[in-house]
């Protein structure tokens, strides 16, 4: 009988090998493929840099404070605010919490039922994306950030940091260099009864750790990277067709339904909001060539934008409305360029003011 | 806290150099006691509690069994363990299931009770280490084991971090032993270690994670009706993934032991390589299936009574499983498709008998393609979050859908890394069924050892992880 007084009889074999010698051989070849990786990705462009993930989001939402000033939305209010100018000028550092290719309600709604929160919210608005419905991308790309934050453990959180700390010292580290992006690449004739979801261009931006993004430079001028980049919206901002096995009628019919019931949560929102005494101020950011023109007749201004501020009665911020904010072009159509960026704001900085004044 | 982690790493790299500095072998013990209680509340810090208080009333109503004096009082000792440990699992895992399904009931008598939905959260892992802590007093009231006088040592068998929270459910017989003297480090057995865990982390991160895992999760995770081929792919891919999740964890489990000086024995032997679904059992998921064996099969009397009476004794031990793994019905009628499987291998085999035929290689190849589909067929009620979902995925399997509605929801790429992977997959088990891994590589040039080991290595590094849990956390 197996007693707890005695050592147990069963060992695990170990393959008699020469261990010493083959450690030292995967150690040695790993470490030199390691770092062969990290030239490569230096001389693709790469530096070391942050990857914008739901944990970095997470460390910004636990910073709101009662009356912080959070910006949320799309990738334009992440790329578009300078986080310097709008302290020097709001006189506290607003908390980004913008998400690219997100659907920003979710945020709202989750800082609205924030019972402590009194703060400002600044909301960037593109339409597209706002009234994104359920299981949408643009939804649940906000969804799983929030899930981050109000399920993030301990030993999650400690990875966070040691990644943190990797991604700020190794190139290679970029999302764009995982296995998964370049296995994506490997030609395969494609399928055709096959509709691929259209996917967000790849990385042309660096993040810090309070999420303030700027544009690369060799995105701001024009060549390879710019046109990758402007090729990726149209497919991105235009909305999938119905699927074959839902009637087109019904599918439109329940578009209207689910952008009618977006109307009415977000009013629902703001009005918590400001019922604390916080404030909402909406923002549509610029945007530029194909995409504008694209974006106008899929949403035209008196559409969603006009119901939008009309329905919630917050104030909102048009950037064609003012001749100095109409006046900038996004390199690659979307985004506003790194030193574009901090003018934009020093522009929009008096038009918020007179926004939140009370 | 996650084997694929980065804290995992450091974690693990301080416990192993603080284990073997330290001299004194009860100092040690503690250390691990510590640090397996540090990698259980990094997820929860309060589970702990209800971990240490799981461990410490085994502990007792062990002791308690051990001194009772008649068969009467040692059997109603064992029963409290038993009655004690099922309860805290029925309350956390089982209780708005039984709620619900109590609420359908009266319904269906025109009774309208609306019990409140209790807001029970999880305890990651309970389903494994309630049976780690009952097994001891199980295997107490059996004879099988003495019990420890050691409460430290007895929490230790209990939490051990690499197998705590998704197994091999380590039997306390198997385990306590190993904690009275320490342990001594074989040539290699330390290396050994750590190639199991980059194979173990190759097989979850790459393999399931970055391979198979998109594919099934878009099936499986689609609304409408779909294309036979991706709902086959689907499957096939899930198939795939949870072996290489689960099969991964046991792997890196076995291999963290082994660092330490400890041998946890295997809990997965080529499962689809499988010829027959008793063959697959004792393949799969192994430490489980042993555990229902010795507690619920055999006590239930088990083939012993006749062959009606061993079928009903399999279709409640595989009701049990199916159930043991989530509170949902799909998981029992996962089960009970099984013990379906293994109550119809039994009558075939009562006709056969021990023909020649039988063991022609043709008639085992297409047994064993049977068998791997059939297990393919019940994985879609595992999976499925609902009958509806696994009804519409069988209809696509089966070609039962309007001709021109079905979509199709993966890419020629996700095609293709399914069909490497699983092929690749079918081919390894084929031809590892009758050896172990030790063998294989004990076998293998060096040269070849070393390639293969940097490229799982390099392949883990690249792929960065996406800290994916492991799918059988949930149970």
């Amino acid at each position: 009988m197996p007693s707890s007084t005695s050592n147990f009889d069963f060992q695990r074999p170990v393959p008699d090998l020469p261990w010493r010698g083959l450690v030292l051989a995967v150690v040695l070849l790993t470490t030199v493929a390691t770092v062969a990786w990290e030239i490569r990705a230096r001389s693709l462009g790469y530096r070391p840099s942050l990857n914008d993930t739901s944990d970095l989001w997470a460390d910004q939402r636990q910073a709101v404070k009662p009356d912080s000033i959070v910006i949320i939305g799309d990738s334009r209010a992440l790329f578009d605010n300078d986080l310097d100018t709008l302290q020097q000028g709001l006189g506290q550092r607003p908390v980004q919490l913008a998400l690219v290719g997100s659907c920003a309600y979710p945020v709202l709604e989750n800082l609205a039922n924030d019972e402590t929160f009194h703060g400002t919210v600044i909301a960037s608005v593109v339409p597209l994306m706002w009234f994104a419905p359920p299981p949408s991308p643009p939804y649940h790309n906000s969804q799983r950030a929030l899930k981050r934050y109000a399920h993030r453990t301990l030993a999650q959180r400690s990875g966070h940091y040691l990644s943190m700390w990797l991604e700020e010292h190794l190139a290679f580290m970029n999302a764009d260099l995982k296995l998964e992006p370049l296995l994506d690449d490997v030609p395969v004739s494609p399928r055709a009864a096959f509709h691929p979801t259209p996917v967000l261009p790849p990385d042309f931006a660096t993040i810090d750790r309070d999420r303030r993004t700027r544009m690369w430079e060799s995105c701001n001028v024009p060549g390879p990277l710019q046109e990758r980049v402007k090729n990726g919206w149209l497919p991105v901002f235009t909305p999938p067709p119905p699927p074959p096995y839902v009637p087109k009628e019904a599918f439109a019919a329940g578009m209207a339904k689910a952008m009618a019931a977006r109307f009415a949560d977000t009013i629902t929102a703001v009005k918590k909001i400001q019922a604390r005494g916080g404030k909402v101020v909406f923002v549509r950011y610029p945007v530029s060539g194909e995409l504008k023109k694209h974006e106008d007749q899929l949403t035209p201004r008196v559409g969603p934008w006009n119901g939008l501020i009309k329905a919630t009665g917050a104030p909102g911020i048009y950037f064609e409305d003012y001749p100095e904010l109409a006046g900038f072009t996004c390199p690659e159509w979307s985004h506003l360029s790194a030193g574009d960026s901090v003018e934009f704001t020093k522009r929009l900085l008096p038009h918020l003011q007179q926004a939140l004044a009370p | 806290m996650l084997f694929n982690s980065l804290t995992f790493v450091v974690f693990f790299v301080l416990v192993l150099s603080a284990y073997w500095t330290m001299k004194s072998w009860p100092a040690r013990k503690n250390l691990l006691m510590v640090a397996s209680y540090i990698f259980y509340g990094a997820w929860n810090p309060p589970f702990a509690l209800l971990l240490f208080a799981t461990s410490a009333l085994d502990f007792y109503l062990g002791a308690r069994i051990a001194a009772a004096s008649g068969p009467g009082s040692r059997k109603a000792w064992m029963i409290t363990s038993v009655t004690v440990n099922l309860s805290m699992l029925g309350f956390f895992k089982y209780g708005n299931f039984l709620l619900t399904n109590f609420e359908w009931t009266l319904s269906k008598y025109g009774v309208a009770y609306h019990p409140p939905v209790m807001d029970v959260f999880l305890p990651i892992g309970i389903s494994f280490y309630t049976f780690h802590s009952l097994s001891y007093t199980l295997d107490v009231y059996r004879g099988v084991c003495q019990p420890t006088k050691s409460l430290r040592d007895f929490v230790l068998a209990v939490s051990f971090f690499p197998q705590l929270v998704a197994g091999p459910i380590v039997r306390a017989a198997d385990f306590l032993p190993q904690l009275v003297n320490a342990p001594v480090l074989r040539s290699g057995q330390f290396y050994w270690g750590l190639l199991l865990m980059t194979l173990g982390l190759f097989e979850k991160i790459v393999l399931a994670d970055l391979m198979l895992a998109d594919a099934s999760d878009a099936v499986f995770g689609f609304a409408g009706p779909l294309l036979p081929l991706d709902a086959w792919a689907g499957v096939l891919a899930f198939s795939g993934q949870i072996f290489f999740d689960f099969a991964g964890y046991s792997t890196c489990a076995i291999g963290a032991a082994l660092c330490l000086g400890f041998s946890l024995r295997d809990n997965f032997r080529f499962p689809y390589a499988a010829v027959g679904f008793s063959d697959f059992w004792r393949r799969w998921h192994i430490s489980l299936s042993t555990f229902l064996r010795d507690f619920l099969y055999i006590p239930l009397g088990g083939n012993r009574s006749g062959p009606v009476r061993a079928a009903i004794n399999l279709m409640i031990v595989m009701f049990i499983g199916g159930l043991w793994h989530g509170a949902a019905w799909t998981f029992v009628v996962w089960g009970l498709i099984h013990g379906v499987l293994l109550v119809l291998e039994r009558l075939v085999k009562s006709v056969t008998k021990d023909a020649a035929w039988t063991e022609a290689f043709m008639t085992k190849l297409l047994v064993g393609l049977f068998t791997y589909a059939a297990v393919c067929f019940a994985w879609v009620f595992f999976r499925a979050p609902d009958f509806l979902s696994a009804g519409k995925i069988v209809a696509a399997m089966t070609g039962r859908i309007p001709h021109g509605v079905g979509v199709a929801v993966l890419s020629a790429l996700s095609l293709w890394k399914v069909g490497i992977v699983i092929a690749g997959l079918l081919l390894a088990h084929s031809l590892l069924r009758n050896t172990s891994v030790e063998a294989v590589v004990g076998r293998m040039p060096r040269w070849l050892v070393a390639g293969l080991w940097t490229l799982m290595l390099g392949a883990i590094i690249l792929t960065q992880g996406n800290g994916n849990a492991f799918i059988y956390f949930q149970f």
